[in-house]
């Protein structure tokens, strides 16, 4: 897919959590976080982590140099989980009486 | 499955072998590389799609065939002006226990308005591609779905894009 649109002179980054499938698929150009499934761009409700995961992305546009490299971004999935609970804590959408 | 050094810190390592062990041939393996093309412009003046595998579409629309057993070779157009209330998601592939609560965990759309908006990303297409990640047929993906996608991405203006497969 990233290829196809690549080829049509359009420059592409993805953003995975699967970093063996993109080594196979060898896109372009691409992040890799290391977040659970689905989770691409982080936790709910974390904005800045999510602005920051789509910046780091968009940032290789103009950055990268040499096609099918993959960039690390120095995220770490328990990092992300306890900025998300303490953002939903001060938005009072977590329950304090359940275990996390 | 352990884990190799081509997958370090992946919270599911050998994603890519324990799939293609279940089924043969299911999995893209590419072993050339595509020539980058480059911004015409900076991203500030770029307009950007976004495109994923997440199954996301808009209520109303025909729903993602998720029990397919080869899977659903179509996708469906999100106006990138549409709000997490106007989208739903048909897959059965990735935990939605995030994206039920904030769509942006897997589709950034509130995001990526915002960045556009502050004027980091130059504008947005008129909309962005949506399918399912349960495509079995590789070959049938990349001979219809890719190609049907980059030229929808192309006429829609596109400048750059994000993808996010899921």
């Amino acid at each position: 897919m990233q290829r196809a649109i690549e080829r049509r002179g359009i420059p592409t980054v993805s953003v995975t959590v699967a970093r063996d499938v993109t080594e196979h698929a060898k896109p372009p150009r691409a992040v890799f976080v290391p977040f659970m499934m689905g989770h691409h761009f982080g936790v709910p409700f974390h904005r800045e982590l999510q602005r920051r995961i789509v910046r780091e992305a968009l940032g290789r546009l103009a950055e990268a140099e040499q096609s099918g490299e993959i960039r690390d971004i120095p995220v770490t999935w328990a990092q992300a989980r306890r900025e998300g609970i303490a953002i939903e804590r001060g938005m009072g959408l977590r329950d304090e009486r359940r275990p996390e | 499955m352990t884990a190799t050094s081509s997958d370090r810190g992946q919270l599911r390592p050998g994603l890519w072998a324990t799939v293609n062990e279940r089924y043969p041939g299911s999995m893209i393996t590419k072993r050339d590389l595509v020539p980058l093309a480059r911004l015409a412009k900076p991203l500030a003046e770029s307009r950007l799609t976004f495109v994923s595998t997440a199954g996301v579409q808009p209520k109303g629309t025909l729903p993602f065939d998720v029990a397919h057993p080869v899977g659903d070779y179509s996708f469906r157009r999100v106006p990138s002006t549409a709000t997490p209330a106007d989208l739903e998601i048909h897959q059965l592939k990735y935990p939605t226990a995030g994206a039920n609560r904030d769509l942006n965990v897997i589709f950034p759309i509130e995001r990526l308005r915002e960045l556009a908006a502050e004027g980091t990303i130059g504008g947005l297409t008129p909309s962005f591609f949506s399918f399912i990640g349960y495509n079995m047929d590789p070959e049938r993906l990349e001979r219809t779905l890719a190609e049907e996608i980059a030229a929808a991405v192309a006429a829609d203006g596109a400048e750059a894009a994000l993808l996010a497969p899921a």
